[in-house]
């Protein structure tokens, strides 16, 4: 009897434990799930998304309600401008995006358009993204005005590609003609890129009085001056992919560059073999003989610590951190030429606005110089227009790196595999000290 | 060992008048039991058996997760084409062996280093053992991510320990992001548990054994070895087997402190399924890890059953 119960509790032990197992497998499943979500995602995700969203219409409906009095008026009354307007705006991001916005952006509208009043509706890191893109795909769906006016998302090519956001030109946005093309051709033409961020290269003057102006230069640096340099692994975060990416772009034949970036195809990555071979080369001249810090944050960390002289980090967060003292006053930040690569933040008009005149004015007013100072100022960015169109203090200011960035990015699968052989490659190779 | 005796008593003399009620009570309990079975079998059995046919080259058609991942191995009747590929390269079987080295390592320095501590507290009395107590029970309380990014604070290179070593002049080699800092991490925080369990098997040592062993003359150490240890085996087994599965299988430790590459199981699945899009090997080296852990189950399972005989 005893024996039995024993056994019995000995096999609830071991289905506790493969309970674990199982679990910790299972966990892995939500936190992939939206990693490969982007991937999967392009067209045909939008579409059952917006059958299968009746019910989501209901649910808004209130705000819907609270906007159409507005909306109404003004689109019956014609142009923008001729009465107050409301423009329900949706965004995303971290806090300091919504204090932009709250505290400093539209109280400046203000103050040169009495008449409009901002709704913004601002989900933290972008968590109402996909809701949003739902309710504005059912909306349509069901022929009714969505009550998003203006929406800052990653998801605006994606949804223009649905016919659900307006295609943005000079010709309704005439300060979209100070905007480098290609930036705005990166959203595919459906976003204004408001302000943007490139990885520059920070290096501490202290210890370099003579920081390497091109990659090549760079590469050579690193074998010069072991343990002085490192970056972030490809995928926790974006200024090591920058780095990885770029020397990766020394094997691609230039007919395949376009291929990488937006298409995918297996058999063209002995591609990279040219560019993992660089970096395998470097491992021993990394920061502790190979050690490549988790993060942008991570290597900022080492950077600040005074560990490595050099590394490539977002010149956002570069300048925040020496902001704030995080970093010695001594680390400077510099763009190599040919640039790294950076990305903006896009704003898009809802194809449904019912206020499409107030939405453009409101654009265009973002690409002007003093808003546009407002934003270097408050988010260390870099403006969305070509920095030449920037007041000379701003320029001066920023004169090591105020040049445009490179826009290159591997597709989502390339960029998976890129990943997947980084580790396998470059960290993954035998290391003496690890 | 006695104790249980006494609590099987009552249950023994219940017995003859009770036979029906005693089946009635047992379809209670089974329906009683039937919502955390279903809940089981819909949540972690279903998707088991899925992942198991995944790994074995049958891709559900109905699992956009599963269906898009790169480099599917489909086939319309099983195979092991996955875990040949994964057992082919060198780089998973880095991933294995950190993961069983460390996870050794671990078990071995865990049921030492608390057998001494629990050994200390049982055995002496005074301020510092009860201080003790309640020191090695602290780890239970830290959250892992905290204890983890302290112990990179302090261990890691120009950290708190380096500072004060370069202060008497002593070199330092950082074992942060290295093997030996996930074992350091692992065994901190396995360690409140190995010495409540092993420290309980040891409170219920009978103390006349051991003042009987003293009274014919048994040193410190004969006492240890051929009373104490002999009688104390199954919650060293219980202790060895729990922080082999715990270990095998843990994340965050090895994910904050861990070397880039290679990457203990658990990290490895994560960035398989994720990171690099391939979930197919990431379930197969979820089965993998179930096949090891109950090894160490099946260990665990003899181990008690073998007591229960001998008591």
């Amino acid at each position: 009897m005893r024996l039995t119960r024993r056994a019995l509790l000995g096999a609830l032990a071991i289905g506790t434990g493969a309970l674990a197992v199982a679990c910790s497998s299972g966990a892995a499943t939500p936190t992939a799930a939206p990693a490969s979500q982007p991937t999967t995602a392009p067209a045909p995700t939008t579409a059952p998304a917006a059958t299968s969203a009746p019910a989501a219409t209901t649910a808004p409906a209130p705000t819907t309600a609270a906007a159409a009095p507005t909306t109404a008026p003004a689109a019956t009354a014609a142009p923008a401008a001729s009465g107050p307007v409301t423009l329900n705006f949706y965004s995303g991001g971290d806090t300091n995006v919504h204090d932009l916005w709250a505290n400093d952006l539209f109280p400046a509208y203000k103050k040169v358009k009495p008449d409009v009043t901002f709704n913004l509706v601002f989900a933290e890191h972008g968590n109402g993204d996909q809701t949003t893109l739902d309710r504005v795909a059912a909306a349509q769906k069901a022929g009714k005005p969505s009550g998003v006016d203006i929406w800052e998302t990653g998801l605006l090519q994606q949804g223009g590609e649905a016919n659900l956001i307006q295609k943005v030109t000079p010709q309704e946005i005439s300060n979209l003609s100070n905007v480098d093309p290609n930036v705005l051709a990166q959203m595919g033409g459906y976003g204004v890129p408001y302000r943007g961020s490139s990885v520059v290269l920070a290096y501490n003057s202290k210890d370099v009085t003579n920081p390497p102006k091109s990659l090549d230069d760079l590469l050579t640096w690193i074998k010069q001056n072991p343990g002085k340099f490192t970056y972030n692994p490809p995928d926790t975060g974006g200024s090591g992919d920058g780095f990885v990416s770029h020397v990766l772009l020394k094997g691609i034949k230039p007919g395949d560059k376009q291929l990488f970036q937006t298409g995918y195809d297996a058999s063209k990555e002995g591609e990279w073999d040219v560019g993992f071979g660089i970096l395998k080369d470097l491992g021993p001249s990394i920061y502790n003989k190979g050690f490549y810090p988790k993060g942008n944050v991570g290597v900022l960390q080492t950077l600040g610590k005074g560990s490595i002289s050099v590394a490539p980090v977002w010149s956002d967060m570069g300048l925040s951190y020496l902001a704030q003292n995080l970093l010695p006053p001594e680390v400077k930040l510099m763009q190599l030429d040919p640039p790294f690569s950076g990305g903006a933040s896009y704003v898009g008009v809802v194809a449904d606005s019912q206020n499409k005149p107030a939405d453009y004015e409101f654009l265009n007013w973002l690409l002007t110089p003093d808003p546009q100072a407002i934003i270097v100022q408050q988010m260390n960015g870099f403006p969305g227009v070509e920095w030449k169109y920037m007041s000379d203090t701003v320029q001066q200011k920023f004169a090591s790196i105020a040049k445009t960035y490179d826009t290159f990015a591997f597709s989502s699968k390339f960029s998976s595999d890129k990943n997947k052989q980084w580790y396998e490659k470059v960290a993954g190779t035998p290391q003496p000290s690890n | 060992m006695v104790r249980e005796g006494r609590r099987y008593a009552p249950a023994q003399q219940l017995r003859p008048f009770a036979f029906s009620e005693g089946a009635k009570e047992a379809a209670l309990g089974l329906v009683l039991t039937l919502p955390p079975m279903i809940m089981l079998v819909l949540l972690v059995v279903v998707p088991a058996v899925e992942a198991l046919l995944f790994s074995l080259g049958l891709v559900p058609k109905d699992n956009v997760v599963f269906s898009t991942g790169l480099h599917l191995v489909s086939s319309p009747t099983p195979t092991l084409k996955v875990y040949r590929d994964l057992f082919a390269s060198h780089f998973f079987v880095d991933d294995l062996v950190l993961t069983f080295s460390v996870t050794f390592a671990t078990v071995a320095l865990t049921v030492v280093i608390s057998y001494v501590l629990a050994l200390y507290v049982r055995f002496s009395s005074g301020t510092l053992p009860e201080i003790m107590r309640s020191l090695y029970l602290i780890p239970m309380f830290v959250p892992v991510v905290i204890a983890s990014y302290a112990l990179i604070t302090f261990y890691v290179d120009h950290g708190l320990l380096q500072s004060l070593l370069v202060q008497v002049g002593l070199g330092y080699g950082s074992p942060i992001y290295a093997q030996s800092g996930v074992i350091l991490g692992e065994v901190w925080t396995q360690i409140p548990f190995a010495v409540l369990m092993i420290g309980s098997g040891l409170d219920g040592l009978p103390q006349e054994l051991v003042e009987a062993a003293q009274d014919v003359g048994a040193g410190f150490f004969s006492i240890i070895w051929r009373i104490v240890f002999p009688l104390n085996l199954v919650p060293v087994l219980i202790v060895a087997t729990f922080s082999f599965i715990g270990v095998m299988g843990s994340f965050t430790v090895p994910y904050l402190i861990g070397p880039n590459a290679p990457q203990m199981l658990g990290v490895a699945m994560n960035a398989y399924f994720g990171t690099y899009q391939q979930p197919q090997p990431a379930v197969a080296i979820a089965v993998l890890t179930f096949v090891f852990a109950s090894v160490a189950g099946a260990i665990y399972v003899w181990a008690t059953s073998r007591s229960g005989r001998v008591a």
